[in-house]
């Protein structure tokens, strides 16, 4: 074997390596990048059952608090923003301000012992509080894998590959909510 | 990351497992040479051989059969959303907060101790199962962390380790076993054997025979506490995982602060389901020493209420090294590097109030009662008739009022009852009393004040009182002026 021929095969073993290597680059990219979607139709799918209970609350509470018209437009009108945003900065906006909505319409209700005996409204509640959990825990997952992937996008050698086959950062699905920002809730009385 | 941690615990326990087959092998070996005679090298080999069998069958077995087998002996029954419908959203919640693949088949086992286990060797296909007396006994938060524990668990593969991990402690059980046995039957033959062959040979199955007492006595010493220090370290991890799911680890320390104080203790559940409840099921003293399956309570609880930053596995880490000032770290500090920081999140529920115990237990029982298709009866009187599910179709009547009532099929509505009065025991139950005067001698059509229940009123009721059945609020009947100026 000359010299040539050994250069030439380790060239090749090279080309092999990288090659791989781009491969299974791209696969990574392309399997977070569906968890991504997978991530985001849970979330889409707890939003939409958040639109959903809320003409049932509404319908169950006003015979309780007739003349509360005031918060009952709040929400009905918070909804009607959310269910038709589009974009995800928008959806992040009209969702985190249904949000404060809502739990401003539930403080207001805990005014109402009549309606705790109620059982709708019970069910209700449990249902609207067990979503407002899924909402939180699914953007949670959501965000750990747009991390993922951004950092893919981004870092050196994975984003040549990602440049190459137009990969991009995604968005944080954010909600700002401000019984999240304070943890310590503490009341007298 | 979760997947970081799965691998760290995977690694460990391998490592453990062989550990703990090599010992196994040894083991089987020590008694190969002592027991069988002749070449040291075959008898040796044929007894290796012998132990690494008793496994391999124990280990099958307990694969295959174990879920349907531990299912059964707890009396656990699968049940449906509509019957319980915050539970399955809780769970729900926990399946989505750690991206498990397929939500986890719910039981409830009929016992008033309140108690939590998961079973299932993959997160594809797991059950869960709470008792009666959890439900009973938990606020909404707290059932949260109970289930984010049984999730953690099951994310964490721990079922299949523990079931690999206790089948190696019952082959070692079994092996020392019959070898002590075999020992008293048979010493006599050693003795003329060894005479027979020559002083040599004598001395080195001496020597072997004493390897294997020794072992024999000291394996199964050594394999429990072995077996128990996997499990606790696995509950304390469970614990990690339950804080950063439900991103509140108060939830999960006042679960377990209920429960330590709830006397009683599960009988319903196997011993072997132990590693995979929430607390030790049986007495909770034995739950200081080396041969107990969890932590002490009181540990595991100041633990979770030392994160007071975050929620994140890191926290929980720091909080566990400066609680019980061990170093070693249950993971490596690397395999946490991109764990992230995690916020605590604000509580849900009221502030917890420990229940009254007989509160608990009727309850508890309601909850048994409504999972044997038990009807409930509201009689206009105010007793509540608990029928069995033989009264199907008759006609039952109630004891006070002697009122007959048709026992047909309960509706949605009754278990959504028994769910609220489970549901008001979150909130201090507030007593508000209502005065009713009684029209003497005559009959009379009521309603709650705070629910609207109503009520149909015997004038016997006349300076008695009644609990509304349905929201829990009293009613005190005072005498009409005209009767009370007459009695």
């Amino acid at each position: 074997m000359t010299t040539g021929t050994m250069f030439l095969l380790a060239l090749m073993l090279l080309i092999v390596a990288l090659i791989l290597y781009c491969v299974a680059v791209y696969n990574s990219l392309v399997s977070l990048r569906n968890a991504i979607r997978n991530a985001w139709s849970q979330i889409d799918v707890q939003l939409k059952r958040r639109h959903d209970l809320i003409p049932n609350l509404v319908e169950t509470t006003k015979g309780y608090a007739a003349h509360e018209k005031g918060t009952f437009d709040a929400v009905t009108q918070a909804r009607a923003k959310a269910a038709g945003a589009r974009s995800l900065p928008e959806i992040s906006k009209a969702e985190s301000e249904l949000t404060g909505v809502l739990s401003r319409f539930m403080a207001v209700m805990e005014n109402y012992p009549e309606l705790k005996a109620n059982q709708n409204f019970l069910a209700l509640q449990e249902e609207l509080s067990s979503t407002e959990n899924r909402i939180a825990f699914a953007r949670q997952a959501y965000n750990d894998q747009v991390l993922f992937l951004n950092n893919k996008v981004q870092m050196f050698p994975s984003n040549v590959i990602a440049g190459m086959f137009a990969f991009r950062t995604e968005g944080y699905f954010e909600l700002e909510d401000k019984a999240e920002r304070d943890p310590v809730k503490v009341s007298f009385g | 990351m979760f997947w970081s941690i799965i691998e760290a615990n995977r690694k460990k326990t391998v490592l453990l497992v062989v550990l703990m087959g090599l010992f196994l092998i040894l083991f089987g070996a020590a008694i190969g040479m002592a027991v069988l005679g002749g070449d040291h090298y075959s008898s040796g080999l044929t007894g290796a051989l012998i132990a690494a069998v008793i496994w391999v069958v124990m280990l099958l077995t307990s694969l295959y059969a174990s879920d349907t087998i531990l299912l059964e002996a707890s009396r656990a029954r699968e049940v449906s959303r509509e019957t319980y419908p915050q539970l399955f959203n809780v769970v729900e919640e926990m399946v989505i907060a750690g991206s498990l693949p397929a939500m986890p088949k719910v039981y409830v086992v009929a016992d008033p101790a309140p108690n939590a286990f998961a079973m299932g060797k993959s997160p594809q296909k797991s059950h869960l199962c709470v008792t009666a007396g959890l439900l009973a006994l938990c606020s909404r938060d707290e059932l949260q962390g109970v289930v984010a524990h049984e999730i953690g668990h099951i994310m964490n593969r721990d079922v299949l380790y523990m079931t690999v991990a206790a089948s190696m402690l019952g082959s070692v059980l079994l092996l020392s076993d019959y070898f002590l046995r075999s020992l008293r039957y048979s010493a006599v033959r050693f003795t003329s054997r060894s005479g027979k062959a020559g002083k040599a040979a004598g001395k080195s199955a001496g020597v072997f025979l004493l390897v294997a007492v020794l072992l024999a006595v000291l394996g199964p010493v050594f394999a429990r506490i072995l077996y128990f220090s996997i499990s606790r370290k696995r509950e304390f991890l469970a614990d990690a995982t339950s804080a950063r799911l439900t991103r509140y680890p108060e939830g999960l320390a006042s679960a377990l602060d209920k429960i330590g104080k709830y006397p009683g203790s599960l009988s319903a559940a196997p011993a072997v389901t132990a590693p995979f409840c929430i607390v030790n099921p049986g007495s909770q003293s034995l739950s200081d020493s080396v041969m107990s399956t969890h932590p002490p309570l009181s540990q595991r609880i100041k633990i979770l209420r030392a994160m007071s930053r975050g929620a994140g596995y890191l926290d929980y880490l720091k909080a566990y090294v400066e609680v019980t000032r061990n170093r070693a770290a249950l993971v490596p500090q690397s395999d946490l590097k991109d764990a992230g920081h995690v916020d605590i999140r604000a509580p849900h529920d009221e502030p917890f109030t420990q229940p009254q115990v007989e509160e608990v237990r009727r309850r508890a029982g309601e909850i048994i009662r409504a999972m044997n298709d038990f009807y409930f009866i509201t009689c206009p009187c105010g007793v509540k008739l608990k029928l069995p599910p033989e009264f199907a179709g008759r006609e039952a009547t109630c004891p006070r009022c002697g009122r007959k009532h048709e026992v047909k099929k309960p509706d949605a509505g009754t278990f959504a009852g028994v769910l609220r009065s489970t549901a008001a025991m979150d909130s201090p139950r507030q007593a508000r009393e209502q005065k009713v005067e009684i029209v003497p001698g005559k009959w009379q059509s009521i309603s709650c004040q705070v629910c609207g229940h109503p009520y149909e009123i015997s004038p016997r009721f006349s300076g008695s009182r009644l609990t509304c059945s349905s929201c829990g609020s009293v009613i005190r009947f005072s005498p009409a002026a005209s009767e009370g100026a007459q009695g």
